[in-house]
């Protein structure tokens, strides 16, 4: 199998995924976006609310990542340049998911 | 090695159609999205920090311009789920003929902008 189509099923299946954690976070930001600090921490102190929020964050950075590096792949005509972009790109989808689930796991009320 | 793939030509030059605008926007709101995110890992994080730091960014969501950035959010996540069970359709083979990519690409557009009014009314209580 060429990378292509590893990266092609790869961006599906991770869109699979995707589409209903999409709901859940956006319904459940419309309900907590103003509400005060403590209303905020208790929601994301609750265990559905770690597993999913952390597993929004790994799906997304992943599926973005994927995405964007064929956007840079569709317009970035130099090779060094697309390389760099793509490297800074994965660096950017590891850490940042890692540093938000660290932190949703050291959150309590 | 020279990479002698081809390359998409600018958006410019083509003529603009329901397919079209779907498409540029989907990655559009892709971007928008992973920008959404990082802000979401911030807002999180602000959390550690304590309620009197978190007050910054409260102030921010309660005010007018939050909010219509808040409409703005779900609108680009509601469009990308829209347009991405469109994709998902199109991988499964259906959905190709001309008529039907524009009333899908039409369901997209005026779906995402109900199900972003629905989202932010039952977020508010409203039902």
């Amino acid at each position: 199998m060429i990378n292509a189509t590893k990266k092609w099923i790869f961006l599906k299946v991770s869109s699979v995924i995707l589409i209903p954690l999409m709901i859940w976070f956006i319904i459940n930001l419309a309900l907590i976006y103003d509400k005060e600090y403590f209303d905020v921490v208790s929601f994301f102190s609750t265990q559905p609310s770690k597993f999913l929020t952390s597993l929004l964050m790994i799906v997304a950075f992943f599926y973005f990542s994927l995405s964007i590096s064929a956007i840079f792949e569709d317009y970035i005509h130099d090779e060094k340049i697309k390389n760099v972009a793509n490297k800074g790109l994965y660096i950017f989808a590891i850490v940042i998911p890692l540093i938000t689930i660290i932190i949703i796991f050291n959150l309590s009320i | 090695m020279e990479n002698n793939n081809p390359l998409s030509p600018h958006i410019q030059i083509y003529s603009w159609n329901i397919s079209s605008l779907i498409s540029i926007s989907h990655r559009i709101t892709g971007v928008i999205n992973i920008l959404v995110l990082t802000f979401v890992c911030l807002w999180i994080s602000l959390l550690l920090l304590g309620e009197t730091n978190y007050d910054y960014i409260k102030f921010f969501l309660q005010s007018i311009f939050g909010k219509f950035t808040i409409l703005g959010i779900i609108w680009s996540f509601s469009f990308q789920i829209l347009s991405e069970v469109r994709h998902l359709f199109w991988d499964l083979g259906y959905g190709f003929e001309l008529k039907t990519s524009k009333i899908t690409g039409l369901i997209v557009i005026f779906g995402s902008i109900i199900f972003t009014v629905l989202i932010y009314l039952f977020g508010r209580n409203i039902f």
